[in-house]
C-alpha cells in the first residue's frame, strides 16, 4: 500500500488483514546509510523479487514484504481457510490462560494491557531503524494486531470494546497467514523491552505469536522445528551429528589443536562424577572447530575436571525451542538436565551459544524439577584467565579486536563484565562498539535468523536486520584502515548464531576483501595469546 | 516443493536449491548446479572437492566439517572459496548434492 510519502508500507494495523498485492516495500534507497566504501548502493543491489511460482503456491504468506521466511502454502479452499482462522483462534485463547501459557502468561498480559503508545521502542529497533522506519516494521506495529485481537476475541467484554474502539481489525486468514510472517520480521533482540518506561516487552509478544503457530497450527521454519528441535532430540544434534560422527570430529578437532600448540589436548566423553558437564552448541564442532579446540585447551590447561556427553542433545547445547515453541524448549531442557543428574555433575557449563545460555540458564528454570547449577563459559574463562592457571602474551593479540555483545548472553541475562576483563587482559588494542553492553545491537541473526535462508531472507537479513551491527562494526573501527584489508581487524562474538550472522554479514558486504575484517570467538583469542604454542591459533587463512 | 530444470530435466529442489534425494545426482546434475553457483566449468580441482563431499556424505551421512574437507582435500579455505563462491557449505555441498547443512553452521 503507497503511503503519502511514497513509501510502500501499511496506513493502519487495520491492512494486515485486508488483501493486497503486498503489504510493505523497502527500496535499496530507503535503507539506513552505510558509511563509505559500503555507501555505493550499485555494489548492493536491493532483494531480489520472490520467484512467480513461490508467490502463487504461497499465497497470503508471500504477500507481507519483499521476502518469505517460511510460508504457508495457499488453502485450496475458503472452507480451508475457515479452518485456520478457527484454529488460530482457539491458539489465541489458550495463549492466554494459564494451563498453556505457563511460562509467560504474566508479561504477555501486562504488555497487552499496558502499552502507553509512547513510540519509545521505536527508536531503538534495528530492523526498524535499518528499514528506513517502514511502518511494518515498527515494533509495535506487530504488536498491536495481537492487542486488538486480544481485546475483541479473548478479554471479557470485547465485543462492547469492538463498539466503542474503532479498530476494525477483521480476523481473516490475510491476517493470520501474514501475522505468521511477521512474527519472523523481529529478531527477539528486545531491545525495545529494554527501553519501555513500563515493561512492555514486543519480543515477548512476537515469540508467543511464533509459539501460538506452532503449539495450535504446527507453523514453524524447518530450520527451527523439524531439523532443529525434532532433529535434536531424535538423533542427537540440530546438526545431523549422530553420536558416532561428532566423535569421530572432536577426535580431529583434538588432534589437530593438539599438533598446533604443540601439546596434547583431549576431550573426556561421558566420565562419570567429573565436576561440570560441558554443552556447547554443535555448530561449532562443524563450522568453528577452534572453538571447541580452545575451549579444550583452556579447561585442560586448567587442570580442571570436566567432561562432555554423548547422549541424545548431551552434546549439542542448542534449543531452538527458545526460538518458537515452549514445549520444545521444555523437552530440549529436560533432557540436558536429566543427562547431567545421570553424570551425577557438579554443574553444566554452557558454551559459548547465546540462546543456550538464555534457554537453559534461564528460562529452564520454569521448566525443570530437576535443576542442576548452570554457569557460562564466559565467567570460567575469566576466572581461569585471572588465576594464573594459564599463561597468555598479550602481543600475541596486538591487531585492533572489538567485542559483539550477543543479545540473550548480555542484555537479557546481565553477564557483560566477564568477557571484557579477558579481553583487556589479552588484547592491547581491545576498543567497544557504541553503544555496547546491555544497549548492544543484534547481530541480525537473532531468534534463528541466522540459519534461515529460504528464497532471498538471506538478502533481507544481511540488508536490513543485520545492517544496524555492521555499521557498528565498521564504527568500531573507524580508527584503522577500513580501505586496507592486509590491516587485519577482529570481532569477537562469543555466540554461534551471532557468527553465523556476521560471517554472512561480512561476505555480503565484502568486509574480509574491503576492510580485512574478521570474526571467531573469545576461546580462540585466550588460546592465541597462549605463551609457548607452536603456532598461532588464529589462521586467517581459514577464517 | 519447487524443481530444478536442467537440459529437459526435472528434479525437486527445496527452497535453497538444495535437492531433495541424493540418489538422484549425477555428473550432469553436478554441472547444472554448479552454473547455479557461479561455477562456469567444474575443473579437477572442483571435482576433487566434490567427490570427497560425496564419499563422507555417503559414509556419515551428514557433510563433513569445514577443515576437515580442507585438510584432506590439501585445499586450503580460501581456495574453496574462490572454487565455490557461495562457500562450502552452499556452494559445495549443494553441488555434490548433499542435503542444505542444519544447526547453527
Amino acid at each position: 500500500m503507497p503511503g503519502a510519502n511514497g513509501k510502500q508500507q501499511p496506513r493502519s494495523v487495520r491492512d494486515i488483514g485486508r488483501r493486497s498485492e503486498r503489504l510493505a516495500h523497502v527500496a535499496v534507497e530507503e535503507l539506513m546509510p552505510l558509511p563509505a566504501p559500503y555507501d555505493v548502493s550499485e555494489d548492493f543491489p536491493g532483494i531480489a523479487p520472490l520467484k512467480d511460482e513461490t508467490r502463487a503456491r504461497y499465497g497470503a504468506s508471500a504477500t507481507l514484504d519483499d521476502t518469505l521466511a517460511a510460508g504457508i502454502p495457499q488453502p485450496a479452499t475458503e472452507e480451508d481457510e475457515r479452518k485456520i482462522v478457527e484454529a488460530f483462534l482457539s491458539g489465541l485463547r489458550k495463549l492466554f490462560s494459564r494451563e498453556n501459557n505457563w511460562t509467560f502468561l504474566q508479561p504477555l498480559v501486562l504488555s497487552m494491557e499496558h502499552c502507553a503508545r509512547c513510540q519509545t521502542c521505536a527508536a531503538d529497533c534495528p530492523v526498524f531503524e535499518a528499514s528506513g522506519r517502514n511502518e511494518l516494521y515498527r515494533p509495535t506495529f506487530r504488536a498491536e494486531v495481537l492487542r486488538r485481537l486480544y481485546f475483541r476475541h479473548v478479554k471479557p467484554g470485547g465485543a462492547w470494546y469492538n463498539t466503542f474502539h474503532s479498530s476494525g481489525l477483521e480476523l481473516t486468514y490475510d491476517l493470520v497467514a501474514r501475522l505468521f510472517e511477521l512474527a519472523y520480521r523481529c529478531t527477539l533482540c528486545r531491545r525495545c523491552a529494554q527501553s519501555c518506561p513500563i515493561g512492555v516487552d514486543n519480543g515477548l509478544i512476537t515469540h508467543d505469536l511464533r509459539k501460538l503457530f506452532s503449539q495450535e497450527l504446527g507453523w514453524a521454519p524447518k530450520e527451527l522445528h523439524n531439523k532443529g528441535t525434532v532433529q535434536q532430540l531424535t538423533l542427537g544434534s540440530s546438526t545431523g551429528m549422530n553420536k558416532l560422527v561428532v566423535k569421530d570430529n572432536i577426535e580431529f578437532i583434538d588432534e589437530d589443536m593438539s599438533e598446533r600448540l604443540g601439546w596434547e589436548v583431549k576431550t573426556p566423553w561421558d566420565v562419570q562424577g567429573a565436576d561440570m558437564l560441558v554443552i556447547e552448541n554443535a555448530g561449532e564442532f562443524l563450522a568453528w572447530p577452534e572453538n571447541h579446540g580452545c575451549t579444550a585447551a583452556i579447561l585442560n590447561g586448567a587442570g580442571l575436571s570436566w567432561t562432555m556427553s554423548s547422549e541424545i542433545a548431551g552434546y549439542d547445547g542448542v534449543n531452538y525451542g527458545l526460538f518458537y515453541d515452549d514445549v520444545q524448549l521444555a523437552r530440549v531442557a529436560t533432557r540436558h538436565f536429566r543427562i547431567a543428574k545421570q553424570l551425577g555433575v557438579k554443574k553444566i557449563v554452557m558454551g559459548e551459544c547465546g540462546h543456550e545460555h538464555k534457554a537453559l540458564g534461564v528460562i529452564a528454570d520454569r521448566v525443570g524439577l530437576d535443576l542442576v547449577p548452570r554457569e557460562s563459559l564466559l565467567t570460567l574463562v575469566r576466572d581461569i584467565v585471572y588465576s594464573g592457571a594459564i599463561n597468555v602474551d598479550p602481543s600475541r593479540n596486538d591487531f585492533p579486536v572489538t567485542l559483539h555483545d550477543p543479545c540473550n548472553i548480555v542484555r537479557n541475562m546481565g553477564i557483560v563484565q566477564p568477557q571484557r576483563d579477558v579481553l583487556r587482559k589479552i588484547c592491547p588494542q581491545f576498543r567497544e562498539m557504541t553503544p555496547h553492553g546491555i544497549r548492544n545491537y543484534c547481530c541480525g541473526g537473532g531468534s534463528g535468523f541466522a540459519i534461515m535462508s529460504p528464497n532471498n531472507f538471506e538478502q533481507w537479513r544481511n540488508l536490513i536486520s543485520s545492517r544496524k551491527k555492521f555499521a557498528q562494526i565498521l564504527g568500531a573501527f573507524a580508527d584503522t584502515e577500513l580501505n586496507d584489508p592486509e590491516q587485519k581487524k577482529y570481532v569477537c562474538a562469543p555466540c554461534s548464531n551471532c557468527k553465523g550472522a556476521i560471517r554472512d554479514m561480512l561476505d555480503f558486504y565484502g568486509a574480509k576483501e574491503k576492510s580485512g575484517i574478521y570474526y571467531g570467538g573469545l576461546v580462540e583469542l585466550v588460546v592465541n595469546a597462549m605463551a609457548g604454542a607452536a603456532e598461532p591459533i588464529l589462521d586467517w587463512e581459514m577464517m | 516443493m519447487p524443481d530444478f530444470e536442467y537440459n529437459g530435466k526435472k528434479v525437486v529442489v527445496d527452497e535453497d536449491g538444495f535437492i531433495q534425494d541424493p540418489d538422484v545426482w549425477n555428473e550432469e546434475l553436478a554441472n547444472a548446479l554448479a552454473q547455479v553457483e557461479g561455477v562456469d566449468q567444474l575443473t579437477d580441482e572442483h571435482w576433487n572437492i566434490v567427490n570427497y563431499l560425496r564419499n563422507y556424505y555417503q559414509q556419515f551421512g551428514i557433510a563433513p566439517m569445514v577443515r576437515k574437507l580442507c585438510k584432506e582435500t590439501k585445499t586450503p579455505l580460501k581456495r574453496v572459496y574462490e572454487l565455490f563462491p557461495s562457500g562450502p557449505a552452499k556452494g559445495a555441498c549443494k553441488v555434490a548434492g548433499l542435503p542444505k547443512p542444519t544447526g547453527c553452521v
